[in-house]
């Protein structure tokens, strides 16, 4: 996977953290900072794998715009990876 | 009680609410990345299932990191457990390692960072010590 540095896309360690604590079951539980900037690149993986894996979809099929039918069909394998 | 009850409901709704609205946002940058990587383009459902996909994703990863963290008798979640929660897909598993290990390396290079600069200023104030630093800059220099 390509170095992306110089982009401006991606999760906050901030968000990451509040979209954790949300699930949390015991109110004690915290994420370490390098946990919350690892988490919030697993995350901008999971997106790019998405939407890529969709366009790849999408393209197979000849098409220019990548739909909901396209993610469907990428899904499940996409859950099994993560 | 009650009221109680369902203001705290009503909270975590609003929360939920702006933390979906955050993910979506995020997701929207990331997918224009690979619009443009990729000379493809995205329909607006498409963007808003990822994004829908990638919340619920969030519990599940969350519920696993307590669970490890817990395992693991601590409750400050830590880089192995998410290194742990990668562990499905090698290449996955070999991204998130190297990128945890890009952020220990940064680390000390913090650490080693303030220390120098401790040293030196501790340096000025007794010559002893500063003969010390002195020297010690020196087998750097060698090494």
């Amino acid at each position: 996977m390509e170095e992306r540095d110089g982009r401006a896309g991606g999760f906050r360690k901030d968000t990451v953290d509040r979209l954790l604590r949300l699930h949390f079951r015991d109110g004690r539980t915290r994420v370490n900072g390098d946990a919350q900037l690892l988490m919030a690149e697993m995350l901008n993986v999971f997106v790019r794998e998405a939407a890529a894996r969709a366009a790849r979809q999408a393209q197979t099929e000849d098409l220019e715009k990548v739909d909901i039918e396209h993610l469907e069909k990428v899904l499940p394998q996409l859950l099994l990876d993560f | 009680m009650a009221a109680a009850a369902a203001a705290g409901d009503e909270e975590r709704l609003l929360l939920t609410q702006r933390l979906k609205a955050a993910v979506h946002y995020t997701v929207g940058c990331l997918c224009q990345e690979v619009e443009e990587d990729k000379d493809i383009r995205f329909s607006k459902q498409s963007i808003a299932a990822i994004s829908e996909i990638t919340f619920r994703q969030c519990e599940t990863f969350a519920r696993d990191l307590e669970m490890f963290a817990r395992h693991a008798k601590r409750s400050t979640i830590n880089t192995e457990d998410v290194k742990l929660l990668a562990r499905r897909s090698s290449s996955l598993l070999k991204y998130i390692t190297q990128k945890s290990d890009e952020l220990a390396s940064s680390n000390l290079e913090q650490k080693e960072k303030r220390k120098k600069k401790s040293s030196a200023a501790k340096g000025e104030r007794t010559p002893g010590e500063k003969e010390a630093a002195v020297t010690e800059n020196e087998d750097s220099n060698m090494s």
